[in-house]
Parts: structure tokens; sequence; C-alpha cells
């Protein structure tokens, strides 16, 4: 593990970030929010100067990358970011542990919050909070779509497959493109949301935050009271909408949109995606009637919070803390699902759950028929050994990691069910739970320990757990090192700095 | 005509040994040993290779008629009658036994062209099509499909009490569009008329449209055996295995069970067959086939690379109750036994390949296109020319021992009975016994003139 090399990726893509400051100083400029704006630009050139010293760490990037190193850039960088997200929020007024947790909650698009009075901040910083988790969204779509799938980690390798571009390529710009045409993708489908919320009767500035908040599948609204505060029938059917398909492979949705007509149809996490929203949902809206909501209303309460809850969006069309219990509970098993693998969305991922589920059914076959040969298979195709072991052990590890977090959070004050659903809302990056951290109520009142607890949950879940767990071997960092390269040729002269 | 065969194995022996008393046969191997099989006959045996030009002017390519290419070896075969093709002018058939030669994409069409082989036969897709038909006919112990499917030849082995052998076939109200062609009874043919009682254990062709076989399938069939739902186990995931298993695999009324050896090969099996049981181990281990419930089976098919294995699992399988068993048979002259020890239906990927092969040589306008019964009884697809004056058929002064079982009129498929009536340019499926092919042959010669 080479420190300096680390670095300089770090900083190199955290310089692109820093850019991401002029959002909000705009927004400020345009409302007349001086203070918020004086710092948002501090904050913008504070992260700039920080990354381009990072940056300088080292030259470039040597031709014998390691995957060690790929991990730690990948942690380090969303670590990172959410403390430079977190400037802004320490600006106006919170506690670093509290910044550091809404910025988490922005860049790992999860949408817990911290903020209890909306009132005392400007309209600059809610743009802010938005824009963290529409680019948080980018982000983790790109890397787990262009770059991890290389790494092979916990059988990411299998979703991707059918990476397009040809195999004998170079790397780089093979990542480049795939990158690049997710991005064009990413930006059309924000666009379009933000035409349609517009044509609802939405204001710009509120099209534009919950644009932001559902592409990313993050889930903040600049509304204290989430989509309950602007009694938008139609937006929240758009929002339903747009939500579904950030929670679906973007992948799929870009071949699809260049000609492939059944990629998406054709794909069974996609089908299983589907089929598993249209039967919460219809069981929600069933269980809203019965507890005399009105049917049109049931449905559409039922069909948004589904689908906000699965792609672990986490805005709220409604307060789903004062539904029926059955209601709750459907909520809750969706929060342990997540999205399409190659989504925005979080959690453990639907086609994880479906390999699964076939492991199993394969396991009880061969009790019956001992000599069998049962290969688990998706999309007509074999999963390779090593890859089921790879899921198997995520999800074992998801399970662990849960029950750890839910009991030091327990440990640290909070009642049964508020440390459950903070932790697999924080670990899904879902963002708001049940109990006492529902979607009308914030994580503010935790014990500040556990604030920190549940900001690592959102990192570690954010990364799918083994990025960042790989990187607690000890036997990696034995060997790291501040020399940039062991020994042998010497270095480049680093080329000249572009601010 | 002068004939040259590339590999001395079972169908060049069988092709020889059939066509040595009127031809002049040649027959080429790498393999010397292979020559004191062919020592019984009146063929020349050269020990060398069907792929070098010399050897195949040493066989007399120059004046040969027709090459036939059966070595165990695609390639060669390929290779020996595109040379021959090149050297000399003959007709070429190759044999093959990979899908890859008649892929439609670069297969069949390119290897017509390219290579100029005039036939390429593929003798286990010909054998797997032909157990799956069977399998496809509850009941039946062979199933044949002519003119595209249109046309249907069922054989059934009458039971004890069954409906049909109440009383003469002209009472039996058979359907319009369905034909009793012909009876076994022991070792003898008979052309059933109206007066003919059937007896248990008959085996009975019947001939007819597809809706006309199905309201025979029901009055022959018990109720039992004709349910909707089949459970079939395949023994042995090679070639034949699991292209039957790769047809059988798509219908959803089968329960499907591949037993396989070989690991690997299974797991190939496993990855290609998306409902398809497939279990590793030996099919003739009877523990095994005991705790898969083999016995629950409605049919078995026994298609391992080995006629010893075959019949060993085949009759484990009639132990445990199996009810219907299809077994592969490659020694031409084990057929018959295994019959008589109670296989239902032995099939050889060979011999089909051999007849055809045969048949071909014989020549005229007729077109041998099924063989029934270890050869002693034929399908033969006969052209009436255009000038034909009409005749009815009860006129038709046609061989014994042979029976016109279908006329294709355009589209139209007439199931005859005596007064029908055969007009040129009609198509007729005849049903005769091997005996008195030649018969049938000559006597519509005249017609192609």
């Amino acid at each position: 593990m080479r420190l300096p090399v680390v670095l300089h990726l770090v900083g190199g893509i955290l310089r692109l970030y820093a850019a991401a400051f002029l959002g909000p100083v705009a927004v400020a400029a345009l409302y007349g929010e001086w203070w918020d704006l004086a710092g948002f630009t501090l904050a913008g050139v504070v992260t700039l100067a920080a990354s381009v010293a990072a940056w300088r760490a080292a030259p470039d990037v040597p031709s014998d990358f390691r995957r060690a190193e790929g991990m730690a850039v990948v942690s380090a960088t969303w670590l990172a970011a959410a403390a430079f997200s977190a400037l802004p929020y320490l600006w106006v007024g919170l506690g670093p542990t509290d910044a550091l947790f809404e910025a988490m909650s922005g860049i790992t698009a999860s949408g817990g919050t911290v903020l209890t009075d909306f009132d005392r901040y400007g309209r600059a910083l809610f743009f802010w909070r938005g824009l963290t988790q529409w680019i948080g969204g980018m982000g983790v779509i790109a890397l787990f779509v262009a770059v991890l799938p290389r790494l092979a980690i916990a059988g990411r390798e299998l979703f991707f497959a059918e990476a397009p571009g040809p195999t004998d390529e170079k790397i780089a710009p093979q990542i480049r493109r795939t990158a690049a045409g997710l991005w064009k993708l990413y930006t059309a489908l924000s666009a379009a949301m933000t035409a349609a919320l517009l044509a609802t009767g939405m204001g710009l500035y509120d099209s534009l935050c919950h644009t932001f908040a559902a592409v990313g599948a993050g889930g903040f609204s600049p509304h204290p009271q989430s989509l309950i505060g602007y009694e938008n029938p139609a937006a929240e059917w758009v929002i339903t909408a747009f939500m579904f398909l950030a929670g679906a492979n973007f992948a799929l949705q870009y071949r699809a949109l260049r000609g492939e007509r059944r990629a998406l149809v054709a794909d069974e996490e996609f089908r299983t995606y589907t089929s598993l929203v249209l039967v919460s949902a219809a069981l929600v809206a069933a269980f809203l009637w019965r507890a005399d909501v009105p049917a049109a209303t049931a449905i559409r309460h039922a069909f948004f919070q589904v689908v906000s809850i699965l792609t672990t969006t986490g805005f709220a069309a409604a307060d789903y803390n004062q539904w029926p219990e059955q209601a709750k509970m459907i909520l809750l098993a969706l929060m342990f699902v997540g999205g399409c693998a190659g989504s925005a969305g979080g959690g453990p991922k639907v086609v994880r759950h479906l390999m699964v589920a076939r492991y199993t059914l394969k396991e009880l076959a061969r009790t019956l028929h001992p000599r069998a040969i049962l290969p688990v298979k998706l999309g007509g195709r074999v999963v390779p050994d090593e890859v089921m072991r790879a899921v198997v052990v995520f999800m074992l590890l998801y399970v662990l990691v849960f029950a750890v977090i839910t009991g030091l959070v327990t440990l640290l004050g909070a009642d049964l069910v508020t440390a459950a659903t903070a932790t697999i809302a924080s670990l899904g990056n879902v963002g708001p739970g049940m109990g006492r951290v529902g979607p009308m109520d914030s994580f503010a009142h935790l014990h500040p320990l556990s604030k920190v607890v549940l900001v690592v949950a959102m990192w570690l879940g954010r990364l799918e757990l083994i990025t960042v767990l790989a990187l607690l071997q000890p036997g990696l960092w034995r060997g790291a090192t501040w020399r940039q390269r062991p020994a042998g040729p010497t270095p480049r002269v680093p080329p000249s700095v572009t601010p | 005509m002068h004939l040259i065969i590339i590999g001395g194995g079972e169908v060049g022996h069988a092709l020889a040994r059939a066509l040595s008393d009127a031809h002049d046969v040649v027959v080429i191997d790498h393999d010397p040993t292979v020559g004191e099989r062919f020592s019984s006959l009146d063929v020349e045996f050269l020990h060398g290779s069907g792929t070098s030009t010399a050897m195949l002017r040493r066989a007399g390519i120059e004046r040969c008629d027709l090459l036939v290419g059966c070595t165990g070896l695609d390639e060669v075969n390929v290779v020996a009658c595109a040379l021959a093709n090149r050297v000399g002018s003959p007709k070429t058939i190759c044999l093959v036994s990979k899908e890859d030669f008649l892929q439609p994409d670069g297969g069949g069409d390119l290897l017509r062209e390219q290579f100029g082989i005039d036939r390429i036969l593929w003798p286990e897709a010909q054998l797997a099509d032909d157990i799956v038909r069977v399998i496809k006919a509850p009941g039946a112990i062979d199933a044949e499909a002519f003119l595209g499917d249109r046309v249907r030849l069922l054989e059934y082995r009458l039971e004890a009490g069954s409906s049909l052998a109440r009383g003469p076939l002209a009472t039996l109200k058979l359907p319009p569009g369905a034909l009793a062609v012909a009876v076994k009874r022991g070792e003898e043919f008979l052309i059933p008329r109206g007066k003919t009682q059937l007896a248990a254990g008959d085996k009975v062709f019947f001939m007819g449209t597809h809706e006309a076989m199905h309201e025979v399938q029901s009055r022959v069939v018990a109720a039992r055996e004709s349910r909707a739902r089949q459970v079939v186990t395949i023994i042995g995931g090679g070639d034949v295995g699991f292209r039957v298993a790769q047809q059988l695999d798509r219908s959803p009324d089968i329960e499907l069970r591949v037993i396989e050896s070989n690991p690997k090969r299974g797991e190939m099996l496993a990855a290609s067959l998306s409902r398809a049981l497939v279990l590793q181990g030996d099919g003739t281990d009877l523990a095994l086939l005991e705790a898969e419930e083999i016995g629950r089976s409605d049919v078995l098919v026994s298609v391992i690379d080995n006629d010893e294995r075959n019949l060993f699992a085949s009759l484990l399988g009639r132990q445990l109750g199996v009810r219907k068993i299809i077994t592969r048979v490659s020694k031409p002259g084990s057929l018959r036994l295994f019959e008589r020890v109670g296989i239902d239906v032995p099939l050889s990927a060979r011999g089909a390949a051999v007849a055809s092969i045969v048949h071909g040589v014989a020549g005229g306008p007729s077109n041998l296109l099924a063989v029934l019964e270890e050869g002693q009884a034929e399908i033969l697809e006969i052209k009436v020319p255009a000038g034909y004056t009409p005749t009815p058929l009860l006129k038709l002064q046609a061989p014994p021992d042979s029976i016109v079982g279908a006329i294709l009129r355009g589209d139209q498929v007439i199931v005859p009975h005596g007064s029908d009536v055969i007009q040129g340019e009609d198509t007729l499926l005849v049903f005769t016994t091997a005996a008195s092919t030649p018969q049938v042959r000559d006597f519509f010669q005249p017609w192609s003139g």
C-alpha cells in the first residue's frame, strides 16, 4: 500500500468535487444569503486547497496499481468527501458530530437528518444537502458499474459481466467511457424529473432539490415534513416514478435507451424488483384501506412509500410511523432489500437476495437428491461458486454488522425499535427509520456516540461493507509506506499543478 | 457402381455388407486390424488415410460413383469428402456427430457449397429426434412423422383386453383419418384387411393425420398412461442424451432427470438445461436408481455409449417398474435380443443411417423415409409422375406386403380407402416389408419414365 498514491487519487477526485460548492454559492447569491455565501466559498476553497495538496503527494498513478490501493482510495474518498461536505454545516452552527452525520447522510445518499428546526437555515444549505446526494448517487453508480466490478468484490463482477465494450481494451478508457454514458443518462433523468415536477406546479427550487434527492436515491427534502408539506399528489406520483428508475440498474437502462429494448425486461433482478414493488404496494394499500384511508390516497401513499423505502430514498409522503403495524412491517422488511445492483439505491440489493434464495432452495433440494448437480443460475447462466460464496458471506456479514450496530445504539440509550430501524436505515442508506427516528423525527436526540456509529454504518453500507472492512486486515497496513515507489526507477518530475 | 467407404467402423461394415453383392466396394481405414472384419466380404480393403489423395486414387476415385465418409472423426469425414470432390466427381455422403457442422450459420449449406458434400447425415441427432417422438406418444413403442409432421405413424403393442382386439378391423370404427397399415404377429408381417382380427400381443402400425392419431391413441392407451404429466429419466448425458434432454426440457408437462457419470459433463448439462434435474452417478448403480425413485418414471431412456451397460441399466429400470424403456443399441445384431428381454424400444442410431444410404444407392423415384422393426419394414415416399392415368387404389395391382398409407395431393393429406384414386403428381407414403421393397420400387419404377 503506497499511501502517496492513495492520497494522489483521493485528492484528484476531491479536486473535482470542490466545484460542487459553486452550486450553493450561486443559490446563496440568488436569494441574498450573504453569510452562507461566504461560508460555501470558504468551504470550497478549503476543499480545493486540501485536495490539491493531497493530489501532489504523488506525481501520477503507477502502472502497477493494486487492488488494496483501489479499495483504500474508494473508502477514503467517501470519508473525505463527507468531511469536507460537513464544513458548511459547521459554518451554520451545527456541532462537529451533527455536521459529519448530516454530511455523511448526504454523500452516501441516505437521507437521515439531525436538523430539527428547518427555519434556521437558508435555501443554499438545503440546496447543498440535495446536491451532495445527487453527486453521491452518481458516484456510487459509477463506482459499482464502472470501477468495482474489476476489483471483484462481494460478487459484483457477476452483475456486470456484460459491461459494454471489448474486454481486451485498456481498463482506464473503458471505465471512462462507461462512466461517461452513465453520467449522460443520470443527467438526462434528472432533467426529465425536474421538468415533470415543474409541470405539477412545484417551484423551480423545490423541484431541483427533490430531483437531486430522488435521482440519487437520497431523500433529503427542503421541507421539514418532506412531501407531506407540499400536498401535491401529482408530484408524489412523479417522484414515485423517478425513484423507481433511480433504484433500477443504470447500466441496463443505458442499454435499453441505446436500442436494446428488452434489456430491462429480460433482467431477472429488474423483474423481481418490479414484482416486489407491485406486491408490497398492493399489500400496504390494502392495510391502509382497512385502516379507513380512502382508496386513492391509500394506493398513492402505498406506492410512494414502498418505492421510497425499497430504493432506499427515504422521502415521506405520509408519516408511516402512524401506519398500521402490518404496513410498517412490510416497509421494515423492504429496508433489508434495497435497490438493484448498479442503481443509486443502497441496501444488500435485490439480486443478492435472489441469489441467496435460489441457493437456499438448491440446498433444500439437495437433501432430497444428494447426488444432484444443482448450479445456481441467474439470467440463464451459472453463478460461479466463488461468486456465490462471496454473496453469501456478504449477506451474513450484513446481518452481523446490523446486529452489532443495533446493539451499540441500544446500549447508548435508544429503544430497540429506534435502534434497529436507525441502524438498518443508515446501513442500507434509507434515511429515516421508525420509532423515534421516523420520517417526521430526526436523529438529533440520539447519543453523540450513536451518531458516530451510524455515520460509520452509512459509510460501510454505501461501499457494501467489504470494500471498507477488507482494509482492516493487518497484513495490508504492515507494508504501508510513505514512499512512492518501494525501489527502482527515479520518480518522474511532477507535472505542473493546475488549480 | 463403384463405391468408396472411408472408415471401417460399424457403419462402414454394415454398408459394405449390404452393398458388396451388387457393387464394387472399396473400404479405406487407417487401422489394419479392421481389415480382418472385411475379409469375409467381397470388398477391397485398403489400409491408409482417407484424407490422402494418393490413397483415394488407389481406391479408384476417378471412376467412383459414391463416397461415404463414416469414420469416428467428423473432420476426417469432411476432408475426405471434400478431397474426393476435387480429385474425382463422386456423390459424397458425410456422417457427422457434432452440431457444429449443421448449424445454420456456416453449417450444412456452407459444407455443401464449399466442400461439395452432397449429403450430411447426423445419426445421433436423428436418433434423438426419434426418441423424443416416442416419448411424446404415450403408450407407443415407435413413432414417426412424415411430410412435415402432417402424417404420423405410431406403433402399439396391444395389451390383453384392449378394445381393438374385440372384433374384425372393419367393425372397430377407426377415426376416418387413420389407417391400420400393418400388424406384426410374432416374426410375421401382415397387411391387415377389413376382416383381420387383431389379438393381444400384436404390434399394430397406424398411419394417419395428427388429429386422427390422437383419437387412436386414446383408444389404445389406458387412461393412466396418457395422463398429461410424464416423468422421464435419461441415463447417459452424451450427445444423444443431451439432445433428447434439451428437447424435453422445453415441454412443461415433462419432469426430467438426467443421470450422468462424468461430473464435468454433468455440470455442463446442469448449466444448459433449465428445468431438468441432473444427477451425478452411474446409471447402473441400483442404490442411486432406488434412492431417486427411478421406478416412478413413465419413460426410461438409456443412451450410454455402451450396449452392455445400456442393457443392464434398462433391465434395472424394468425391475424397478418403469413403464416404457427406450434403449440405444449400437451393435446391429443385438436389437432382437434387447427386445426379447423386455426392452420396449431398442433404437440404433446407425441402423437408420445405413438403411437410408443403402436405399439411396438402389435409386429410383422413391425415397426411404423410415426403417421399422430392425429393418424388416420400411416407409417409402413415391412421387407419381404428372401424366399418370388416375387409378382407384383397388385396381392398383400393387405388390403384396405393401400398402399406401397416405396420399399427399397439393397441401391436402388423404388417408386412403379402396375407392380413393391415385392421380398424377400425388406423393404416396407406402408401407412395405423390406422383402417387398424391390418389388414395390420396380412396380412404381415405370412411372418415373
